[in-house]
């Protein structure tokens, strides 16, 4: 967890939700964890047909315009990190004429 | 005004690597589905872009995107209206 880049934030949860580890934006953020395991149960049920029974899902990502979470499930954990979106150089840069 | 819905569904029907798409509105009551999509899972998606929407109710609709080995949904609010795109990951 500590070497993602650009990471603002983090959550571990178990299946239940409950907060395993946190840091960052995400420290002890209960809330953020219960909406990320409704999300979860959630989208376990999203569209069979266009998915497929045997095709379980392997990530979430929540996109804002300046950071995005990513939600992961392994060895039995969620992992959500918040992450911020850093713009390309050249938007950044102002032309004068 | 199904005409122009229409015609939105065909165009991103027409992008490449596109399985389906479906529209739904603030209820879950699926307005268009084409392709892979099924009308059946509007209610769905319309209840994953509100829980989405619950982590930060001050900024903009995120876009959500559900991903599996080989496909991708794509999940973004406008106003009241909830829109889906099926895609097959390249």
């Amino acid at each position: 967890m500590e070497k993602i880049p650009d990471k603002l934030g983090y959550l571990i949860l178990t299946e239940e939700g409950a907060v395993l580890e946190s840091g960052g934006e995400l420290e002890n953020d209960e809330r953020v964890a219960t909406i990320v395991t409704d999300l979860i149960s959630l989208s376990n049920s999203v569209d069979p047909v266009a998915f497929g029974h045997n095709e379980p899902l392997k990530k979430i990502s929540i996109a804002y315009e300046d950071h995005w979470l990513t939600i992961c499930l392994s060895n039995k954990k969620i992992y959500v990190v918040k992450r911020s979106i850093q713009a390309p150089a050249s938007e950044g840069i102002a032309v004068n004429v | 005004m199904e005409k122009d819905l229409d015609k939105v569904v065909e165009e991103i029907m027409a992008t490449s690597n596109v399985s389906g798409c479906l529209f739904a509105d603030h209820q879950g009551l699926c307005l268009a589905a084409k392709g892979t999509a099924h009308v059946d899972s509007a209610g769905i998606i319309v209840a994953i872009s509100e829980q989405a929407c619950k982590l930060q109710p001050n900024l903009k609709p995120p876009t959500v995107s559900l991903e599996s080995d080989q496909k991708i949904c794509l999940i973004q609010r406008h106003g009241t209206i909830t829109g889906a795109i099926f895609k097959l990951k390249t």
